[in-house]
């Protein structure tokens, strides 16, 4: 019993690093129409940049003299996340805005390869980028109780992105921009119609997905402890996966996409015989079946093409 | 009446000298440092986007249509000579020889990213059900490798119409996902299967061999030892020459206008009673044959196949070459594939800088010269009449 109960908040604690990701590919695809593949690569960036703001900036030290080494944490986290949407603004201006009016493949393909760009730039410039790099440990590791070994780290990881969630649910009801971007992302024409500044919601939605990005990276990385420069490839790929599941476009169903595959992937690797190195494919068949047979999501709506 | 029959001896003479310009861009391509490959590259792309402003492109495409005989017949025997003309160097033999195994199977690929418009990431995983069929065959059961080429052709295609399957119900994002789950499933499948070598790969792949003579051994023609990728580079150029055959009629044919039809718009097609099942299939299965091919003939050509010869990265190289070439068009489909392999290969000094060269390729062929080196062409439909006039009906066939 407790083995299946520290499984299941292992997932837990996974599926929120999925669901980050996935947040990120639905408010993208809610806005633009548009996949952008490479925000696994862009949360692994944040990864990175936070590694290196710690080992070799020093900022966590100096930071730790004068406040405490939470608030330093936090402001150290933030810095990376707010990198990381500056970066997928520049992303944007590079690599979509071109292919805004043309076939859905090309700003698939284009961001794919600066996907693929972003993970051989941080391997070629990074020092030693193509080692494993020991992510700094900003979470306290404590166990927080014997039980079923929930560690302080765990909790943080779940309240994090609980507390994250909370924060977009109420950034996009409650604030005009918010709001202008629910606008954009239910019928584009229409929102332009009734005076929203489109290109002004389309930046503020990269930067804050980037910025979701950047804080999904930090806690993944800290899930695993390490990070490799192409981490960031299966972490999209799964983070693509959560938002086609629970439904393309829409914010939470990610979430609960999410948690679907974490718990498959973790349940397969614990309980089932040699299930270890068949999960991922286990979590991936599990997506073609959705796609083939749910195309909609967990939650979303049926759409019927018209001639 | 002489006029005339001077007229059709230039654009002949035109047609020839084309051909042959082509096969000496590719040579000197071929032959020289990576600066000079990249100069000859630029200046030949610059001359197409000079003929296009021109419209002298279309001429010569005229040309080489009513020509094609003589223009195939020159790169023919280029292609016969090229092995003596690099003077038995087999690392460029060896280049050429990969250049036309991925030229199989991008012409493959572009059944379904290029006639249909149907997104298939997962190219790489038909090319290695073909290399690992072929090769386990021979390995592990002693089967010759003819037999094992048509079994890969078979293995593949029946994986070609399984991952078919999705594309029935999907298309767009889904689609693309879905065949790059199944492509990240192919590859983890191989890695944890110790029965096909796992992540060491399966090594002493037994090689071809015709009447005792085995092709792994120097060939000796006129007196002239020529090292051993020579007799791979003419049969991968065979092979290659029937895959563009077969390609290039089945453009021409009913299939791949269905194809074009599907492309345009799925609705549309299926109401003018185009069997989509029947035809989205068709493009997976047979491109997936012709990946099964090459596969085949890789793993028989190098010794040693192993799972990273067949991830994701490959098939994102092979989307490349399709996408650089010009989608739809099989001249430019192997076109691209060569000189993507060539480049590729000059980049092997950088060996870091593989991936992120290939990745700003891509993006700069997106954004610079989207439909290609060759774009993909108007299809022309004539009907000749006895009076010689003629009437034209010209289909306009992926105008987006």
């Amino acid at each position: 019993m407790s083995l299946v109960l520290s499984q299941a908040i292992n997932a837990i604690m996974l599926g929120c690093t999925y669901s980050l990701v996935g947040i990120g590919f639905s408010l993208f695809f809610g806005v633009m129409d548009i996949v952008v593949f490479c925000a696994g690569d862009v949360a692994i960036f944040a990864a990175f940049s936070i590694t290196a703001l710690v080992s070799i900036v020093g900022l966590y030290a100096a930071l730790n003299l004068a406040l405490p080494p939470f608030l330093s944490t936090v402001l150290i986290v933030i810095a990376g996340a707010s990198l990381t949407g500056v970066l997928m603004l520049a992303l944007y201006r590079l690599v979509i805005k071109p292919f805004e009016n043309k076939s859905a493949l090309m700003p698939l393909l284009s961001t794919i390869a600066s996907g693929v760009a972003l993970r051989e730039l941080i391997g070629i410039f990074y020092p030693q980028g193509r080692n494993p790099q020991t992510f700094p440990q900003l979470l306290p590791g404590g166990a927080l109780s014997d039980f079923a070994m929930i560690s302080w780290r765990n909790l943080i990881i779940i309240v994090a992105t609980l507390l994250l969630v909370a924060l977009l649910y109420l950034f996009v009801n409650k604030t005009k921009i918010g709001l202008s971007i629910q606008a954009v992302s239910q019928n584009r024409e229409a929102a332009i119609m009734v005076g929203i500044n489109w290109q002004q919601v389309v930046l503020i939605t990269f930067l804050l997905g980037g910025f979701i990005l950047g804080i999904g990276g930090f806690l993944v990385a800290s899930y695993y402890d390490v990070v490799r420069f192409d981490m960031g490839s299966m972490y999209g790929l799964k983070g693509f996966c959560a938002a086609v599941v629970g439904g393309l476009g829409n914010v939470y169903g990610a979430i609960v996409g999410g948690l679907l595959i974490a718990f498959i992937e973790v349940f397969v690797s614990a309980f089932v015989p040699g299930g270890t190195a068949y999960a991922s494919v286990a979590a991936f068949l599990m997506v073609v079946l959705f796609i083939l047979f749910k195309p909609e999501g967990v939650i979303g709506e049926k759409t019927i093409e018209k001639v | 009446m002489i006029n005339k029959a001077g007229a059709q001896l230039s654009r002949s003479l035109m047609a020839i000298a084309v051909s042959l310009g082509i096969c000496l861009i590719l040579y000197i391509a071929l032959v020289s440092p990576l600066p000079i490959t990249l100069l000859v590259l630029a200046i030949f792309l610059g001359l197409i986007v000079m003929g296009e402003r021109s419209g002298g492109i279309e001429k010569i495409y005229a040309a080489m249509e009513e020509h094609k005989g003589e223009a195939l017949v020159v790169a023919g025997i280029f292609a016969l000579l090229l092995p003596l003309l690099v003077s038995g160097n087999n690392y460029l033999l060896h280049v050429v020889v990969m250049g036309g195994i991925y030229s199989i199977i991008a012409l493959g690929l572009n059944f379904q990213l290029g006639s249909t418009g149907m997104v298939n990431f997962a190219p790489a995983a038909f090319y290695g059900t073909g290399a690992y069929t072929s090769a386990v065959l021979a390995v592990k059961f002693g089967i010759s490798p003819w037999v094992g080429i048509l079994c890969g052709l078979f293995m593949a295609a029946l994986l070609g119409i399984v991952f078919g399957f999705p594309a029935l119900k999907t298309r767009g994002y889904y689609l693309s996902l879905v065949t790059i789950a199944l492509q990240v499933i192919f590859t983890l499948m191989i890695i944890n299967t110790d029965w096909l070598g796992g992540p060491n790969g399966i090594p002493g792949i037994p090689g071809y061999e015709i009447f005792g003579f085995s092709f792994r051994r120097p060939l000796e023609i006129l007196g002239m030892r020529l090292p051993y990728q020579t007799n791979y580079f003419y049969l991968v150029f065979l092979l290659l020459s029937l895959a563009a055959l077969a390609a290039s009629r089945l453009y021409n044919s009913r299939i791949g206008l269905a194809w074009n039809a599907i492309e345009q718009d799925e609705i549309v097609a299926a109401t003018q009673g185009i069997n989509l099942t029947k035809i989205k299939l068709l493009a997976f299965s047979i491109g997936a044959a012709f990946a099964g091919v090459a596969g085949a003939l890789y793993a028989h050509y190098t010794s040693f196949i192993g799972n990273e010869d067949f991830d994701f990265n490959k098939s994102l190289v092979l989307i490349c070459m399709v996408l650089l070439g010009g989608m739809d068009n099989v001249a430019g489909v192997i076109l691209g594939s060569l000189l993507l392999t060539i480049i590729d290969e000059k980049l092997r000094d950088f060996a870091d800088y593989r991936m992120l060269m290939y990745a700003l390729i891509l993006i700069i062929i997106l954004i610079a010269r989207p439909q290609g080196l060759l774009p993909k062409r108007n299809r022309k439909y004539q009907i000749k009449q006895d009076n010689n006039e003629g009437y034209n009906v010209t289909v306009t066939a992926g105008g987006k």
